[in-house]
């Protein structure tokens, strides 16, 4: 069985280096022989068993005993584990070409195949709790910065934080949205700071809100955005003297923490419904967790239009 | 122990290697001997200094050749104490040699062929492919222990029995056979005898005019020479008697378009180019022994021996291949670890301490089969090896017997 583990790990070993080919090539031979009822003659399962525990053997030999003893019971279950993993990605490969994510119709989660992501699952910004189910829906209060008109038939809410490089990845793609269905959705962006990885993540937002305050909100937070890593007190006056604001009265809104309590009553609410990482986006009731494709946004928009009629 | 293991270490670059971070310990010498530096510096001096044609080219380069060659020849016929330096035959192997009296000596039908039970592949099949000539292959049973057995040869002689060709040294098991008395016996039926000293004389002194033997092949890689090189000795007279195996340029004097006049021995037995780098570095590698002394080389492996068998005696499953007296087994230690694969266990000394073994049959085949085992493992010694090694081996194969227990 070991024989079934060696072909796929060597295998793919193997696209990458020569030196792993000829092994890939005799666990082949072994599969195939299997697979057609003869014996293994190329002795690569006692080599990789005697290998193996030999390993073992000089820093745990009790342990190394004990995959000796039951090493055809412990090839079974790896073999088991990897087939089982292999239909599970071919199921999310199936997934990914029919719905544009590999989660299947209603994507919660961030999909590893995506090409169009980098990353893959490490692609969000964490350390506000714990990865899992995200049970509830943002709610949209007065006030909240928004873009589009109130009764739009599809509603994207963003939590965000201005500090996320994978935040930052997705606003041109918000951008994309908002330009090809126009008034047909309102986006709302909500502030999720990731305050333990990104220490000036909260102050970033508050000061957003204070340019809110002076009707230029997007501007600033297309700055924030474009200056991410910049988050001394002076950046946020400077950025917002760029834009032409009151400084005097930005620099007041800032020091004083007007926005503190907006910040974290943001924050709780999202943290409260499970979300865990940024950015994470609400279209209408789906969540999408990291930056998506414009095409994974589409497909559901395009059914929320046309539900709605 | 009269040899000063330390100092002959230190001619040997490979055992200054470390790999992940552990040295090598390499007990695979019946398969394989270590060469010293000056064994590769002399092969290295042919391709520096004068690599170019012998027995042909008469620039000085050539005759350079020429003077190592006959140099080589005259260390071997020394160093197995021959009488004439034509007595030596270079081949490629023992294996080559072997061959070379199966298909030169003039054996006919009815004609018989002794040999042990233990023999290597390469001192069985030149016999059994003889079968269609008719020429009977016998085979001697070894005695409970594995040793040989006298009574048993005795009691198969006749006057049929026109070649006795048997193993000096098994690499099966370390056993020597009484090679003095089987050549009495054989000569007194009129019967010639060939040993196949592969695994003699790299470890113990052999001297052929002593033993009274007609011939003895041995190869160079398992004494400290080059691979690819290897002796037929053979009296004089036999030699002359024999027809050439493998003809071609360097075997004749003329040649007409239908007839050839054959060169003396031992050109006539020496077709084509030879391995003269190798021939040459086989001639060091035999006065390194010399130097040495393959007395003391006996003793060391003996000794060595002795600690690996004591140390190994209490440890469950581990079941010895040949006499318990190691004495009787020079420098092999060949055993099972029960019904576990010898692959296995020579695999997991490999992972854990760097021992190199051998496992398998040893292409001795036909005992393993009689005996219904699948091979062994076999740890087989030489002047290199030290005491430290022998008890890193203990250890590492007590700790496989507990893994496998």
């Amino acid at each position: 069985m070991i024989c079934l583990i060696a072909l796929v790990v060597f295998g793919i070993l193997g696209l990458f280096s020569a030196k792993y080919r000829t092994i890939a090539k005799e666990a082949f031979d072994c599969v195939f022989r299997r697979i057609t009822l003869r014996k293994c003659t190329t002795g690569l399962d006692r080599r990789l068993k005697s290998q193996i525990t030999g390993k073992l053997m000089r820093s745990h030999p009790r342990f190394a005993r004990n995959v000796y003893k039951h090493f055809e019971v412990i090839s079974w279950a790896f073999t088991i584990i990897l087939i089982a993993s292999l239909g599970y990605s071919t199921y999310s490969v199936y997934n990914l070409f029919v719905f544009g994510n590999c989660n299947g119709p209603i994507p919660d989660a961030f999909c590893v195949f995506d090409p169009f992501i980098s990353g893959g699952e490490e692609a969000q910004c964490t350390g506000e709790g714990t990865p899992g189910q995200i049970t509830g829906i943002l709610e949209v209060h007065p006030g909240d910065p928004s873009i589009g008109p109130e009764n739009a038939k599809v509603m994207i809410i963003e939590a965000g934080c201005f500090e996320c490089p994978y935040t930052k990845q997705a606003v041109p793609v918000v951008k994309q949205i908002l330009s090809h269905y126009g008034d047909n959705i309102r986006f709302v962006y909500k502030d999720f700071p990731m305050s333990s990885t990104h220490p000036g993540a909260q102050e970033a937002a508050e000061a957003s809100h204070c340019a809110h305050e002076q009707g230029k909100y997007w501007e600033y937070h297309d700055i924030l955005f474009e200056n991410q890593g910049k988050t001394n007190f002076e950046d946020f006056v400077r950025f917002a003297k760029t834009l032409g604001l009151d400084t005097d009265q930005f620099s007041e809104c800032l020091a004083s923490h007007k926005y503190k309590a907006k910040v974290d009553s943001d924050f709780r609410e999202a943290f409260e419904i499970g979300v865990y990482g940024t950015p994470t986006f609400f279209v209408n009731n789906h969540v999408l967790v990291g930056p998506k494709t414009f095409n994974e946004f589409k497909q559901i928009i395009d059914s929320e239009l046309a539900r709605s009629g | 122990m009269g040899l000063n293991v330390e100092k002959i270490r230190e001619d040997f670059p490979v055992l200054k290697r470390e790999i992940n971070g552990k040295p090598i310990i390499y007990f695979d010498n019946a398969c394989m001997t270590l060469r010293p530096i000056q064994v590769i510096e002399k092969i290295s001096e042919y391709y520096r200094e004068y690599p170019s044609c012998g027995e042909r080219s008469l620039h000085k380069l050539g005759k350079r050749v020429d003077e190592e060659m006959e140099k080589a020849r005259n260390i071997i016929r020394k160093f197995i104490n021959a009488k004439k330096f034509e007595e030596i035959v270079f081949t490629k192997n023992t294996t080559e040699g072997i061959n070379l009296v199966a298909n030169s000596l003039d054996l006919k039908k009815g004609d018989v062929v002794l040999t042990t039970d233990k023999e290597h592949n390469s001192n069985l099949l030149p016999w059994q492919k003889l079968a269609f000539k008719g020429v009977k292959h016998e085979v001697v049973k070894s005695s409970e222990d594995n040793t040989f057995s006298l009574e048993n040869f005795e009691n198969q002689m006749s006057k049929n029995v026109r070649l006795v060709s048997v193993v000096h040294t098994s690499n099966l098991d370390g056993v020597s056979t009484p090679a003095k008395e089987i050549i009495k016996i054989a000569h007194d039926y009129g019967a010639k005898v060939l040993l196949d000293g592969a695994q003699s004389v790299p470890h113990h002194p052999v001297d052929v005019r002593k033993l009274d033997a007609d011939f003895l092949a041995f190869s160079g890689h398992k004494m400290m020479g080059p691979t690819g090189t290897g002796v037929l000795y053979g009296k004089r007279h036999l030699l002359e008697e024999l027809r050439p195996f493998v003809v071609g340029g360097g075997t004749v004097i003329d040649t007409t378009q239908h007839k050839a006049k054959f060169e003396e021995i031992p050109q006539k037995f020496e077709a084509g180019l030879q391995n003269y780098a190798g021939i040459i570095g086989l001639g060091e590698a035999a006065k390194y022994l010399m130097k040495t002394g393959r007395e003391n080389v006996e003793k060391h492996e003996i000794e060595l021996n002795k600690i690996i068998t004591r140390g190994t005696e209490n440890l469950e499953k581990i079941l010895l291949v040949g006499p318990e007296n190691p004495e009787k087994r020079g420098g092999v230690f060949s055993f099972n670890v029960g019904k576990t694969s010898p692959h296995e266990i020579a695999m997991m000394m490999d992972e854990m301490e760097n021992i190199c073994v051998r496992s398998g049959a040893h292409c001795v085949h036909s005992w393993f089969n009689e005996h219904k085992l699948n091979g062994s493992v076999r740890a087989s010694l030489y002047l290199y090896n030290t005491i430290e090694e022998c008890e890193k081996f203990v250890e590492t194969l007590r700790k496989i017997t507990y893994l496998v227990k």
